[in-house]
């Protein structure tokens, strides 16, 4: 259609400056940023799956450690995430509690489930999706995934803020693990190797 | 060799919408309008004289917001007659102080050092076009420009502080300060910004620029 001489399905997105470049065995080198846009697609997808298990793992201290403490008159209280919505939901500050719950718990579950699906199709080469929605699952995950970041920002404004008299709020460890979580998926969304999003299989895809 | 070159002139004549993939030829567009994919309707560019001038002045308003935004208390609280203020810089102390080394290193790269940078390479990439100086250091800025914006997020903690402080309304009692409002300021600046400037123009003015001489 474009061009005789070019093929539309090897047309590449340079992630860096958005130039179309042919695709190609080994290293591609964009034309215009120069910059080394995609490599080997075994290696970049071994380490998908490195950050994407490191983010699984670390979303279970994540959420058994607490993530906040506050300290009122000598006694000392800790809140995990989920302790925390259910206070924020009991106190009656629905709004809050949605937002947290949406932010910390359902957008990494989501995060998790999307990215596994789209590195699981990538290696069992049985796409059920159409390429675009491979795209676009992989588009959404890029949006959705720094709004996890809401809850350790949170964390950190209360520690700087609330040291009134007697009461102190600090972090907890599990803010440590959630914020590590956070950027290895972040990672993972970045090194999932686009190329390999393929068309559904025109024969079922059984 | 020139049929590489020829090759890379019909490729630069293509755009890939970042968000669903479709491949579209670009077409010509009057002043002020968009051009937008035909398949999900996301705005792949526009036509834009001043885009320079934008980016230029957009960053430096930009700058000059962020820096006030850390000069003054961003709020204040006041509880049984005890007071106390929290600025962004006091806010990454403070996590520092209480031994949260992890958190406050990401936390200070993403709400300090990210968005000035953010805002410096819009500026210097702006002034150095504008000038038609610097063809190497715009390539050089303009990649790490991309490689900076994922992780800018200065909207989502503009969320965080107003959800912080709804937790403590009722405990205490709130007042915010003159920084609060001009991060307000910078946080809508941020995101007209990121609509009206994007990557792909400036790569295309970097090379009518530099190699159309």
């Amino acid at each position: 259609m474009i061009d005789k001489h070019i093929d539309e399905s090897t047309l590449l997105r340079c992630p860096i400056c958005e130039a179309v470049n042919m695709d190609h065995e080994g290293d591609i080198y964009c034309h215009r940023c120069d910059s080394r846009i995609f490599r080997n697609p075994k290696l970049t997808t071994s380490r998908a799956w490195a950050f994407l298990i490191t983010a699984l793992m670390l979303y279970i201290p994540a959420n058994l450690y607490p993530i906040l403490a506050s300290e009122q008159f000598g006694s000392r209280k800790e809140n995990t995430i989920i302790g925390g919505i259910i206070l924020l939901w009991e106190e009656g500050s629905y709004p809050i509690a949605m937002i947290i719950l949406v932010a910390s718990v359902l957008v990494p579950i989501l995060k998790f489930i999307v990215l596994l699906y789209l590195l699981i199709n990538v290696k069992l080469k049985k796409h059920r999706y159409t390429k675009l929605d491979q795209h676009r699952l992989h588009y959404m995950t890029e949006i959705i995934g720094p709004w996890s970041m809401v809850d350790v920002f949170v964390v950190a404004i209360l520690t700087g803020l609330v040291h009134v008299g007697t009461i102190r709020v600090i972090a907890g460890p599990g803010a440590t693990a959630f914020v590590l979580m956070v950027l290895f998926t972040m990672f993972a969304a970045l090194s999932i190797d686009t190329r390999l999003f393929k068309e559904r299989d025109p024969h079922g895809s059984n | 060799m020139e049929q590489y070159a020829n090759q890379n002139q019909i490729l630069d004549r293509l755009i890939i919408c970042p968000k669903c993939h479709t491949i579209h030829e670009k077409v010509m567009i009057e002043k002020g309008k968009s051009a937008v994919c035909k398949n999900c309707k996301k705005v792949l560019y526009h036509y834009d004289e001043r885009i320079l001038d934008k980016g230029l002045a957009l960053g430096l308003t930009g700058l000059i917001l962020f820096f006030v935004s850390n000069l003054f208390p961003l709020v204040r609280v006041e509880m049984l007659g005890h007071e106390q203020h929290v600025t962004i810089i006091s806010m990454i102390l403070s996590l520092f102080e209480n031994r949260f080394y992890v958190v406050g290193v990401v936390v200070s790269f993403i709400v300090f050092i990210f968005p000035t940078m953010i805002l410096l390479v819009y500026v210097t990439i702006s002034w150095l076009m504008i000038q038609k100086k610097g063809k190497t250091l715009t390539k050089e800025l303009l990649v790490l420009l991309s490689k900076l914006l994922p992780w800018n997020m200065v909207e989502i903690y503009l969320v965080s502080i107003l959800v912080a402080l709804v937790k403590l309304i009722g405990y205490m009692q709130i007042h915010f300060g003159l920084s609060f409002w001009s991060l307000v300021l910078f946080v809508l600046l941020d995101i007209y910004i990121s609509k009206s400037i994007r990557i792909g123009e400036l790569w295309e003015l970097r090379h009518r620029i530099y190699d159309d001489r």
